[in-house]
């Protein structure tokens, strides 16, 4: 299976917070790619569903922090791409 | 010309007041975790689907609101609220909890919640950690809406409020009672309600079942009068003014009563009686104290646990109990551990009282049962502590109690936490199997408490919180008084104490007959304490226990009352 995958660095002063978390979910259910964000701390790794505000929220991604955001399906080159947009602020 | 209007109701808590009609809604925090049978399943997402849907809706409305009155900039937050109801994390986890456990929305709703609230208590992040009040809301709402209530829409209240409402759950009555609540009328529930208790112990006067309450809406003047047990709408000036001038006469009565109460609680021929004092929250420790009570006879726990809607970390319930211990200054403090069930009209129609109660809900519930004995446990080093079982009703379920509060016990002694092994534990006696069989548990136990509301309602087959029957509850029943003394005949011997903490013991008629049969320990309400220990001050035990040997005798409570206050009040 193809997937996409790129890194981006939080652009939003408080991070992904409940705002930007609700933006993030509106954002992410306009595609039909499967959607997941993740930390890639090899002692904590921790993944969320980037249509999921409790998941997103629970990633505790602050400002300046960086997010790998992999997507998979039909229109996963755009879904990546107008996501790590979004997050880059 | 006039339109004043007298209804009737009975007397929840003593005192009146002067305020405006607030109708209430009927907010029910505490959740029940029930098992389903398989075949309830289905029915139960449906229900747990419905209440989603409903508070989807509440929501848009709110959001709608909240665009009108100020834009888009603050309907956002409604948005993440939205979301979460959208979330699969959170809907979809609880469905799965609710077909793979096989239980009730409300525990799978508990269960997911729990863990995400854990999870957000992990974040380094404080300002994410705080968003788990996001989450808090909904699951509010949700069991809310599970109930079918809506949410109370209170804020400040802009003036001396009169709550009125079919029934007001302790808890609401509880948050609002620094909103300017005056006093308290309800359409059902009785003098021994939860409701009433409550009343009684944050001193607001109230007013149960009464029937006509309908016809009164928010804004109507009116006066609760808990003496007389009436409400009076849209009160004369006349009577406004001799209401206040009644005010004034209460102050002067108060002001004797509370200058008896330091003294000791001696009968007039010198027999003492120890008299305690029953709350419902721990705030009340302090005053309790102050009033000189000799011992917290009775903490009614399950307020304090269910206060916030949901069910507090153990943690927070430690430094809770460890502040009740220290506040009472080396009184004992008897804890009841929790009783839910009462004043709870469960969601499917099941009489509670006769259902999952007390103790009954604890053994079914063993996850809560533990969290709370382990927090006293641990909060025992900072005074004297007594735990008490409610509901107990046979010697297995009493077993089943003691193997846990064991395995509590070793629990703590692995990791090596310190708790005082000697805490006392007890059963309260309030059903009929445990009046009959109290000297078969006696072995089990430390000592023993009696509540005799729930014990006299049980007797007589009298719903306490049913108008039509409720003139029928008597303490003066013939079969009240053989309960009482067979229980004292059997407890004798075992040589283990018992308290008294029923409403009897806050009645000096009744109080005189306790006196009378024999209990010498009786602990009431704070605002009961002055007048029992004035009428305990004032009567001879010599003369009671003649009284109690006349009054078994009887056959009818009337001639048994008559009696009684003859004695009582013969001055």
């Amino acid at each position: 299976m193809i997937m996409r995958e790129r890194e981006v660095v939080i652009g939003h002063r408080l991070g992904l917070h409940a705002r930007a978390a609700a933006k993030l979910v509106e954002l992410s259910s306009k595609f039909q790619a499967s959607i997941v964000l993740f930390r890639a701390d090899p002692t904590n790794p921790v993944e969320a569903d980037a249509r999921s505000i409790l998941s997103i929220l629970l990633l505790s991604a602050g400002y300046g922090s960086k997010v790998g955001v992999r997507a998979s399906g039909v229109d996963e080159e755009q879904a990546v791409e107008s996501i790590c947009e979004y997050l880059a602020g | 010309m006039t339109n004043e209007r007298v209804i009737h109701g009975v007397v929840g808590s003593v005192g009146f007041a002067v305020g405006r009609a607030v109708r209430t809604f009927d907010p029910l925090f505490v959740s029940f975790n029930l098992k389903l049978r398989p075949d309830r399943v289905r029915k139960e997402i449906d229900r747990f689907r419905q209440s989603v849907e409903k508070s989807r809706e509440q929501l848009k409305r709110m959001q709608a609101e909240l665009r009108r009155a100020s834009g888009r900039e603050s309907s956002f937050l409604i948005d993440a609220h939205l979301l979460v109801l959208e979330d699969r994390l959170f809907v979809d986890r609880i469905i799965e909890k609710i077909e793979t456990d096989s239980i009730n929305s409300e525990w799978a709703i508990q269960l997911v919640s729990d863990d995400l609230f854990q999870a957000y208590d992990r974040l380094d992040d404080e300002y994410l950690r705080e968003r788990r009040g996001d989450l808090e809301d909904i699951v509010r709402r949700l069991l809310h809406n599970l109930r079918s209530t809506p949410l109370p829409p209170f804020k400040k209240l802009p003036y001396d409020a009169i709550l009125i409402g079919k029934i007001i759950p302790p808890s609401t009555l509880f948050e609002l009672r620094a909103q300017r609540v005056v006093g308290l009328a309800t359409e059902t529930g009785s003098p021994l309600s939860h409701t009433a208790i409550m009343a009684r112990s944050l001193e607001i006067p109230a007013v149960m079942g009464v029937a006509a309450l309908p016809e009164v809406s928010s804004g109507d003047l009116l006066i609760v009068d808990g003496d007389r047990g009436v409400v009076i709408c849209s009160p004369s000036e006349e009577t406004q003014a001799e209401y206040k001038s009644r005010d004034r006469d209460g102050r002067r009565i108060k002001k004797l009563a509370g200058a008896s109460a330091s003294a000791p609680s001696v009968t007039e021929d010198g027999a003492s009686v120890s008299l305690g004092a029953n709350i419902n929250f721990s705030e009340e420790v302090r005053s309790a104290i102050a009033c000189g009570c000799e011992s917290i006879g009775l903490y009614r726990t399950e307020f304090d646990f269910f206060r916030e809607g949901r069910q507090p970390d153990e943690e927070s319930l430690v430094a809770d109990y460890s502040l009740v211990l220290k506040t009472a200054k080396g009184a004992p403090v008897t804890f009841r551990t929790i009783d839910v069930g009462i004043d709870q009209k469960s969601w499917d129609g099941i009489n509670p009282n006769l259902g999952v109660r007390g103790l009954r809900f604890c053994l079914e519930n063993t996850h809560v049962f533990k969290k709370q004995l382990r927090s006293l446990y641990r909060a025992s080093v900072n005074g004297r502590m007594r735990i008490l079982l409610p509901f107990v009703s046979t010697v297995d379920d009493l077993d089943a109690a003691c193997e846990i509060i064991m395995d509590v016990r070793r629990e703590l002694d692995l990791k090596r936490q310190r708790y005082d092994p000697r805490v006392p534990v007890g059963v309260m006696i309030e059903t009929p199997a445990a009046a009959q069989t109290c000297d078969l548990m006696a072995s089990r136990v430390d000592f023993f408490c009696l509540g005799t509301n729930d014990l006299i309602q049980y007797y007589l087959v009298i719903d306490r919180s049913d108008q039509s029957v409720v003139h029928l509850y008597n303490p003066f029943h013939p079969a009240i008084l053989r309960c009482l003394h067979q229980v004292y005949a059997l407890l004798g011997p075992t040589g283990k104490s018992v308290t008294v903490c029923g409403e009897m013991a806050a009645d000096p008629p009744s109080a005189a007959v306790l006196l009378g049969l024999g209990f010498t320990s009786l602990s009431v309400n704070l605002g009961a304490y002055a007048r029992i220990k004035r009428m305990i001050r004032s009567v001879s035990m010599t003369q009671l226990r003649e009284l109690a040997g006349e009054i078994l005798k009887m056959q009818k409570p009337k001639e048994v009352e008559d009696k009684v206050r003859a004695t009582v009040y013969r001055s």
